[in-house]
């Protein structure tokens, strides 16, 4: 009879739950590997250390972590879920604007009470507020400040601007392309529309963010200007280093456990996951919502390293970049992420920058700031036709032999 | 609406300046009977009058030219009065001159046009007529031009007066029109006569006259003239004075600032003067006593209240000027008029011209409006060629080709090359667009058969796969053609503009463009409806495995699909080098608007594509018709409403339904 056979055994059977850090051996390994890697810079560094690293290169490092963030990040919405977003990089853009108004009125205002304090009479607040609006906005020709720096002032406020901002728009657009089942290859262009029309909004002189010329000095920190840039850059770069790993461990418990399934499944099947009840449009939302969130905060730790920030940083190409990285370090496993938006990034600018040699043929000369893309586009057609798994995929290889 | 006789009149108008500039160099040629005397011979009849004008002995010089009505006399009357006749003392004779390579003159025969010797010039003498002689020169001129016996240099002379009015022109304008015969010349005198005595008649009963009648008229220069009538200037006094012609009273803080009404009175010394926060700010600093300023401490002075209290405190003590406040600004104010006047004297003029402009306004703004739709078509058909090679990879085939925008590139790119072949831009154009079409086919089937057709079972690589060939593309033509844009010059016949009136015109290279993506529309629709490439073509994308069995082979089919795209997206692109700039990254600004095109329109559909470039092109260009400084704003609210669009029409505007919608 029926009822003789025992209803465990239809139900899949399900693995002992061993713990979060068990389950996945990698996040040890990379908290391990990061650890050492945040000691060996800091110890090599010219701020802290022997003097090994020049200050520029520990800027770099720090700023290819932030990289490493927002690729994990677009790994679990693309490499996870299936939603290959090119508007991450819109929300890097936006936690770095962000932050960097804060960085620039806070730094204008102290000049600017500085040169004012001088005079006989003390400035009002009126006068600090105009004169550090002049000094900003002279550039586009204006002397007002416009409405959305009212609180730039305030590094509170503005630090929760870098979480809700790209949090609420990605949130916003979230709702609207999931809720009207926009799917694949048209949300991708839909995405990119978005920061297609950001970047251009960012462009106009008279949207209060200084137009073309973005925002500048990003790498004075007020209330730390004695602090010498060798010492500030260790910083941010434990700062990134600390966030990269938090973004990890967040990320990989997201990633595993039955949410993990769910997204995963979600990329292979939308519909059958639907037809299970799940409400698949919730789940995209979190997922797109949540790593629009911690782009924004790696936008927000990139930009007072490079410096500088302006649209041409949002432009629809960055966030394509984004995804090649994401492709060439291998899809739908945290570390491929991080080690292709490392690789790629270290060896764009180590090649852009002039730092490898030309090679000499005789008939031509290969310049590598010339045929840098040529290589990168070629190579990533390669990735894609030949080894889809990316760079992360030979991991396999080695674990399985083991 | 269309005034089909001023339409003919400016074509007539072209044709005779074109027949003008031949004139004078036919004039030049040698008298053909001895009767006619040469013109240097009646010159030398009134030689002193010639070499040294003065307002005085002009009408000498005109009555023997007139009496002799040698060949070549307006010429030589343009010249002198342009100051390029010159004298040569030696022996009195005058010459045109060329300045020679070596900085001397070359002297050139005013009878024949031969070129006579070289000089330096201290050889011989410019003669320079001062303005009033030139005045008088013009004056005859224009009568000379319009007695003319040739109704084409009549019409050119109608132009030269139009393009520099002059109150001198009046009288000889107006006995030319008396006995004008041509009807076409004749309708053209009177508005000129219209528009000459708007602006300079002395009595008001002609001046208004004038000015009805151009009532309605649409054109700039009619325009300008009523406008210039209507200039006001802003001026105030404690009552309006008698005669004069108010345009309108101004009531300080409610339509006009107040601070600025009372700005004005403090300029001219009426009042004393509104002190700013920087004026109180330095007063304060001048009568700092011991560290405090009427008896606040100067640590305290870090905002407006106690500064203004230690202000008073000054205030009273009889040591600064007193402080002005609203109340004694509005009492200031209040004695006066403030009113902005019309600096034409007559009521009478200005209400006449007032009335005239305001009867022109709907046909001014039904015009415009014209003029933006053209342009909105120019451009959605733009939007239309960069999207139809698309609408067949991405609409038909559902391949996303990032690599699209540098096909366009490509194509453009060719035009290039073919141009710097072949000098002639007809020829050129013609060699350049199969050409073109035929590069980028080629390269559009290298890629399908090396990377895109590995690729079908995953759209989304095809995106990154092809952005990769996109990247490596677009580098490679910088590599070879440097990072500066490349000029693609349209051949003379498309460079010109179809003018309608003053307010409408188009570009021919516009309409040209135009033609093309009609042409392609078409092309395209029959092939996809009408030939057995077609057919095959639709039934591969709607069911490559029953297509195969039934006989096609898929891989060709794509193959061809493909091509066929891509060499459509090469054609566009030396269309649209055209009228943009060649350079590595112009099909990276096409290619998110294409696929928005082809997005909005809806995919899979070539009417689809269509309908998405008009929508596109005509939102931008009605959008940039509200804020036309900012055509960023243009595009960035055009995406945001594509984003919103989408969200209520997820499939376009034209949605396939069915098994041909393909999910």
């Amino acid at each position: 009879m029926s009822m003789d056979i025992p209803r465990q055994s239809l139900a899949p059977t399900k693995p002992p739950r061993r713990g979060f850090l068990r389950d996945n051996p990698s996040v040890l390994w990379f908290m391990g590997l990061l650890g050492l890697f945040t000691l060996g810079v800091t110890v090599l560094s010219e701020g802290m250390g022997i003097g090994m690293v020049s200050t520029n290169l520990v800027k770099i490092l720090g700023m290819t972590l932030c990289l490493c963030l927002i690729a994990i990040a677009m790994d679990v919405v693309w490499g996870y879920c299936g939603i290959l977003s090119l508007g991450h990089f819109a929300f890097f853009g936006l936690g770095g604007y962000a932050i960097g108004m804060w960085l620039m009125y806070a730094r204008t205002e102290i000049v600017i009470r500085d040169s004012l304090g001088r005079g006989t009479i003390p400035p009002t607040p009126a006068e600090i507020s105009e004169g550090v609006a002049a000094q900003i906005f002279g550039v586009v020709g204006s002397s007002e400040l416009p409405l959305i720096w009212t609180f730039a002032g305030s590094l509170p406020f503005q630090l929760s601007m870098v979480v809700l901002v790209p949090g609420l728009l990605a949130l916003v657009f979230g709702w609207l392309a999931f809720r009207s089942r926009v799917t694949g290859v048209y949300l991708s262009i839909l995405t990119q529309a978005m920061t297609l029309a950001l970047a251009l909004y960012l462009f106009q002189n008279d949207t209060g963010l200084r137009g073309n010329n973005g925002l500048s000095g990003l790498q004075n920190i007020p209330g730390a200007l004695d602090v010498p840039q060798s010492v500030l850059s260790v910083w941010f770069f434990w700062a990134s280093a600390l966030a990269l790993g938090l973004g990890y461990m967040l990320f990989a418990w997201v990633v595993s456990g039955k949410f993990g399934s769910v997204i995963r499944a979600i990329r292979d099947n939308e519909a059958r996951v639907r037809f299970l009840g799940y409400n698949v449009e919730g789940y995209k939302l979190f997922v797109f919502t949540i790593t629009a969130i911690i782009s924004g905060i790696a936008g927000a730790l990139y930009y007072p390293q490079a410096g500088i920030i302006n649209p041409a940083e949002i432009a629809p190409i960055a966030s394509i970049y984004l995804a090649v990285w994401v492709a060439i370090g291998g899809r739908g496993r945290l570390y491929g992420a991080v080690i292709g938006a490392a690789s790629v990034s270290l060896l764009s600018s180590w090649l852009t920058g002039g730092g490898a040699p030309n090679i000499d043929l005789g008939l031509y000369r290969i310049v590598w700031t010339d045929w840098w893309l040529v290589l990168l586009g070629l190579g990533f057609v390669a990735v894609t036709l030949f080894f889809p798994k990316g760079i992360g995929g030979l991991f396999d290889y080695l674990v399985r032999k083991s | 609406m269309l005034r089909l006789p001023r339409l003919a009149a400016f074509a007539a108008c072209l044709i005779a300046l074109a027949c003008f500039g031949a004139a004078p160099a036919a004039a030049q040629t040698p008298p053909a009977s001895d009767s006619i005397t040469p013109l240097q011979d009646v010159l030398q009849q009134v030689q002193p009058q010639v070499a040294n004008p003065s307002r005085a002995t002009v009408p000498q010089v005109l009555g023997a030219l007139l009496a002799a009505d040698a060949p070549g006399t307006v010429a030589f009357l343009r010249a002198w009065a342009d100051r390029e006749v010159y004298e040569r003392p030696a022996d009195g004779l005058f010459f045109f001159a060329r300045d020679t390579a070596n900085r001397n003159l070359m002297l050139v025969d005013i009878d024949t046009g031969a070129e006579l010797a070289e000089v330096t010039s201290r050889e011989v003498n410019q003669i320079r007529p001062n303005a009033g002689v030139r005045r008088e020169i013009g004056a005859a001129l224009v009568s000379f031009e319009l007695l003319n016996p040739d109704p084409a240099r009549r019409l050119a002379a109608l132009e030269n007066i139009a393009r520099s009015p002059d109150s001198e022109q009046i009288e000889p304008l107006q006995a030319a029109f008396a006995i004008e015969e041509d009807n076409r010349i004749s309708e053209r005198m009177e508005r000129l006569l219209d528009l000459l005595n708007a602006r300079f008649a002395t009595d008001t009963a002609t001046r208004v006259d004038a000015i009805d009648g151009l009532s309605g008229d649409i054109s700039t220069e009619a325009r300008r003239i009523l406008n210039q009538i209507l200039q006001t200037r802003a001026e105030f006094a404690p009552e309006i004075p008698e005669g004069t012609n108010v345009a309108r009273v101004r009531t300080p803080g409610v339509d006009m600032d107040l601070a600025a009404a009372y700005a004005t009175l403090a300029d001219a010394g009426l009042a004393p003067p509104h002190l700013g926060r920087n004026a109180i700010r330095d007063a304060l600093r001048n009568n700092v006593v011991d560290g405090t300023v009427g008896g606040v401490p100067v640590h305290l002075l870090d905002n407006d209240e106690r500064r203004r209290e230690a202000y008073e405190a000054l205030e009273a003590a009889g040591m600064v000027a007193p402080l002005v406040t609203e109340e004694d600004m509005r009492a200031a104010v209040a004695e006066y008029v403030f009113f902005d006047a019309y600096l034409e004297p007559d009521p009478a003029v200005t209400t006449a011209a007032r009335a005239s402009l305001d009867s022109t306004r709907t046909a001014i703004s039904l015009w415009q409006f014209l003029s933006i739709s053209l342009d909105a078509v120019s451009l959605a058909s733009i939007f239309f060629l960069a999207a139809i090679g698309l609408a067949i990879t991405f609409g038909v085939m559902r391949v996303i080709n990032m690599a699209h925008g540098e096909f366009i590139m490509m194509g453009a790119y060719t035009g290039y090359v073919v141009q710097t072949v072949i000098p002639n831009y007809t020829t050129s154009l013609v060699v350049a667009l199969p050409l073109a079409f035929a590069v980028t086919f080629a390269a559009g089937v290298a890629m399908e058969r090396l990377v895109i057709r590995h690729l079908y079972t995953r759209p989304l690589e095809t995106l990154l796969a092809t952005f990769g060939i996109s990247i490596a593309l677009q580098q490679l033509a910088k590599n070879i053609f440097g990072t500066q844009a490349r000029p693609l010059t349209a051949p003379d016949w498309l460079a010109g503009a179809i003018q309608v009136n003053d307010l409408v015109s188009v570009a021919s290279i516009r309409v040209a463009i135009f033609a093309m993506a009609l042409g392609f529309l078409v092309l395209l629709l029959f092939i996809l409806n009408r030939t057995r490439l077609g057919l095959e073509v639709r039934a591969v994308t709607q069911n490559p495995g029953m297509a195969a069995s039934m006989g096609i082979n898929p891989d060709r089919i794509n193959m061809l699909t493909f091509g066929l795209g891509s060499g459509i997206a090469g054609v566009a692109g030396v269309a649209i080098g055209l009228v943009a700039q060649v350079t590595s990254e112009m099909g990276a600004n096409y290619i998110v608007q294409s696929f928005m095109t082809v997005v909005v329109g809806g995919v899979g559909s070539v009417f689809g594509t269509l309908a998405g470039a008009t929508l596109i092109g005509a939102l931008q260009k009605g959008i940039e018709w509200f804020n036309p400084t900012n055509t960023l704003a243009a595009q960035t609210y055009m995406v945001l409403f594509i984003i919103l669009f989408i969200q209520f029409r997820p499939k376009g505007i034209v949605a396939l339904k069915g098994r041909a919608a393909g999910d």
